[in-house]
């Protein structure tokens, strides 16, 4: 992946664009879920939706961040196209009859935290450190993920839609490392260790705590649907290959963090991380669901119907 | 303007005497200056006008909710006052009467030519005439002549792909469509700047159901809006003293607001404040208020005023869409999270096309030079009035001469005033061309773009009041007491002038 031109990269997103409409949701195909594939696949795509709108929120703080105007614009194309990617899969999960009714699959208590952080805080993050842990999610959950879906679900108009969003994916994935090595551009020992401050921020500390469990928790859910955790891990190695195949990139100082972070998550033999932090899944579950806030209002502007 | 080929019927042509004076524009601009000039005693003046209707931007803008942002006080001339204003903030339909009354208390239909499209002007260097040629072929020649089109009098569409494929209706904000029934229709407002946020409250009451599409949202700031009581027409018609002290008022606080809008100021922080303010207070839902803050300095971009905008799109029947939007299809609207919208109409809010070139015909000078090419890499003008190579020309609201704070009329008046100085100098002097000099308008340009730089406009938004390049040829960066004061003075030695052989 060589260092993306993000001007042309911005052109080239706005050129490429897609609706819902674009692709017939009943058409021939739906008969291909297996009986046995059907209750793990309707979680799993709860899950991968969820994911996919955290992302889109993630974005949306990025845009409101971003330094330069070309990345502004681009990273609000890259928000709504998330939103499309939850909104594909909905429509996938109402094909499959995944859907009781026309309502929004519930998300899991740490994606509910990791929304209300988002809500309260992401707005408020440096720009710098939602652009190394976005890369992250993107490449070892979406990445995986999505992989893994194409591999075991036969229908072809699943085929379809993730042929499109895997499009959309391998764009953000290239500015983001982009941007992450623009990031590490040039600096100073000083400017790292300012980079590196807002960790003690109590609000940042508050985001590690909702994200760490939900990467375990993902995990886990993944593993039930017979994922082999070495293609996740597969991928999250991934993000230490790319982010780290400049100087540039391995001198931000939060590429780092996160690599080694995602070093613990993959290493199970490292009792230090995972007890604890499995603990903390558990702990979370028994959150009851009455006491979590109300969800925030940009969660409802999910939808399946390809025309409003 | 697209019937210049064919070649009209000599009989047509140049079928008045030269007059002293020839206006294009029956606008606010246009039918001001032909006030000053009466009053100066130059009343041999014809007025082109393209549509059938005197009162331009207020005739062209009747949309619903259609009101002026400056108080009506000081959005009017101070050489006619209207005591009758009905309220603080007046509609367009009571401008536009406003404008008619202006008609018939100077006697000014004798000079109007309605009908008039003009498709380019040329200083014909033979006669030292200048020549305003129609789209039906007429020519109109004067020794003087005064641009009064208005910057911002044709309606600009968005560049989204697809808009001619739109199978609905379609409406511009300044071109309403009178006769469409809105009710019970799903209409989109495309847009949220100062026309959206009138329609939209307004709109939203007829619909059944109305989406906003927000491209980039504005600082909103509450509008105090009241009805005129019958004791204070009373007051203002028997006493005009007291209509014009209030003036005096309205304009030193707008003149105040320079403060926060146009440069960098604590104030502009209060002004930021007040913004917030009043976003928290009309917007409860915190996501809605993310979707409406604005991200960039206030003032960078036009400040909008209301007190019904935000609780008109927080109504059962009303969405804000922020999604950026790719395609406009033959049912409705594509954005980019994938969801085709669909609608019955939809209404540009999208503004006009601001000509970088400044004109939008041809104004051809000296030897033939083109406006258009000379102000191909931005316009400019001496005093934003005049322009060198092209003598004896005036431009009403020419480069530079934009407010973001005050009244647009205070600063008409000025350049009315101007204008009729230099005309008088041209008819009493019997003077063949007054022709600014190059250098006189070069040191003027350098100093205002010195002055631009550091300003709100000129801190990194994109506007209309900026080319593609990034640069300013629309505003005045400073007060318009300032502007007032370089009006005031008539330098003569900075103009070239030839007296009739």
């Amino acid at each position: 992946m060589a260092k993306i031109d993000l001007d042309k990269m911005l052109e080239k997103v706005k050129a490429t664009q897609w609706s819902l409409a674009d692709i017939d949701w009943d058409a021939p195909g739906a008969e291909l879920i297996t009986y046995e594939q059907w209750p793990k696949l309707k979680d799993f795509m709860a899950d991968l939706m969820w994911i996919e709108h955290v992302g889109a929120r993630a974005f949306a703080a990025m845009s409101r961040k971003a330094p330069t105007e070309t990345l502004r614009q681009m990273y609000s194309y890259f928000h709504a196209e998330e939103q499309r990617h939850a909104n594909a899969e909905m429509a996938l999960m109402k094909r499959w009859g995944m859907l009781e009714g026309d309502v929004i699959p519930e998300p899991n208590v740490n994606l509910r935290l990791v929304i209300e952080w988002l809500d309260r805080y992401a707005d408020d993050m440096p720009f710098y450190i939602l652009g190394a842990v976005i890369p992250m999610l993107e490449i070892a959950l979406d990445g995986a993920l999505c992989t893994f879906l194409l591999e075991t679900v036969a229908d072809p108009v699943c085929h379809q839609a993730f042929e499109r969003i895997n499009d959309d994916e391998s764009r953000h994935l290239g500015v983001g490392f982009t941007v992450m090595e623009m990031q590490g551009h040039n600096k100073t020992t000083i400017g790292i260790i300012k980079m590196i401050a807002p960790i003690v921020d109590p609000r940042l500390l508050l985001g590690i705590a909702s994200y760490v469990p939900l990467l375990n928790k993902m995990r886990d859910n993944i593993m039930d649907m017979g994922l082999p955790e070495e293609k996740l891990y597969a991928a999250m190695r991934k993000f230490e290959k790319i982010g780290g195949r400049t100087a540039d990139g391995r001198r931000n100082p939060w590429y780092q963090i996160i690599q080694t972070h995602g070093k613990f998550v993959v290493n199970r033999s490292n009792r230090f991380y995972h007890a604890p932090v499995d603990a903390a899944v558990k702990l979370t579950g028994l959150i009851p669901r009455r006491m979590l806030p109300a969800v925030p209002s940009w969660v409802k502007e999910l939808t399946w119907q390809p025309t409003a | 303007m697209t019937d210049t080929k064919s070649s009209p019927a000599p009989s047509k042509l140049e079928k008045e005497n030269p007059a002293s004076v020839i206006i294009i524009g029956a606008g606010f601009a246009g039918l001001g200056m032909a006030i000053r000039l009466q009053q100066a005693g130059v009343t041999d003046i014809v007025i082109l006008e393209r549509a059938n209707d005197v009162g331009g931007t207020w005739r062209d803008n009747q949309y619903p909710g259609a009101a002026c942002d400056i108080p009506s006080n000081l959005y009017s001339y101070s050489f006619a006052p209207n005591p009758d204003w009905s309220r603080s903030f007046s509609g367009s339909g009571e401008i536009l009467d406003y404008i008619h009354h202006l008609m018939k208390e100077f006697q000014l239909q004798r000079y109007v030519r309605c009908g008039k499209n003009v498709v380019d002007v040329i200083f014909d260097e033979k006669s030292a005439l200048w020549k305003a040629t129609t789209s039906e072929g007429e020519v109109f020649t004067g020794r003087a002549a005064v641009m009064a089109q208005g910057p911002l009098s044709n309606a600009g569409f968005p560049d989204i792909d697809g808009i001619e494929d739109f199978k609905g209706h379609k409406i511009h904000s300044a071109r309403w469509d009178h006769d469409y029934d809105f009710r019970g229709k799903k209409v989109a407002v495309i847009g949220t700047g100062a026309s959206a946020i009138q329609i939209i409250p307004e709109l939203v009451k007829e619909v059944d159901h109305l989406t906003v599409f927000q491209r980039t949202p504005g600082w909103v700031m509450p509008r105090p809006d009241f009805e005129t009581p019958d004791w204070n027409k009373k007051l203002f018609r028997k006493m005009p003293a007291a209509q014009a002290a209030l003036r005096q008022v309205l304009f030193l606080a707008h003149e105040s607001m320079a403060l926060a809008v146009i440069w960098s100021s604590p104030l502009t922080r209060l002004a930021e404040r007040l913004g917030r303010w009043h976003l928290r207070n009309q917007v409860k839902d915190k996501w809605l208020r993310r979707q409406l803050s604005p991200s960039y300095r206030i003032g960078c971009k036009r400040v909008l005023v209301s007190n019904e905008y935000y609780p008109a799109l927080q109504r059962k029947n009303c969405k804000l869409i922020t999604w950026p939007m790719y395609k406009i299809s033959h049912k409705g609207i594509r954005t980019v999270e994938g969801v085709e919208h669909q609608f019955d109409c939809i209404v540009f809010a999208t503004g006009f096309e601001v000509s970088n070139a400044g004109t939008p015909f041809p104004v051809k000078g000296l030897g033939g030079r083109l406006l258009d090419d000379e102000w191909s890499g931005g316009a400019q003008a001496y005093k934003s009035i005049n322009v060198a190579g092209y003598p004896n020309l005036f431009f009403m609201f020419g480069p530079n001469s934009g407010p973001g704070h005050n009244s647009a009329l205070v600063y008409m008046e000025s350049q009315l005033d101007y204008a009729v100085k230099g005309i008088k100098k041209i008819l009493d002097g019997d003077l063949r061309t007054l022709d600014v000099k190059p250098k006189a308008q070069t040191q003027h340009n350098n100093a205002i773009q010195k002055r631009l730089a550091k300003t709100n406009w000129n801190s990194g938004c994109m506007s209309w009041y900026l080319t593609a390049d990034g640069f300013n040829a629309t505003m005045y960066p400073g007060f318009a007491t300032q502007y007032a004061n370089q009006m005031k003075t008539f330098e003569e030695d900075d103009y070239m002038v030839v007296p009739a052989a």
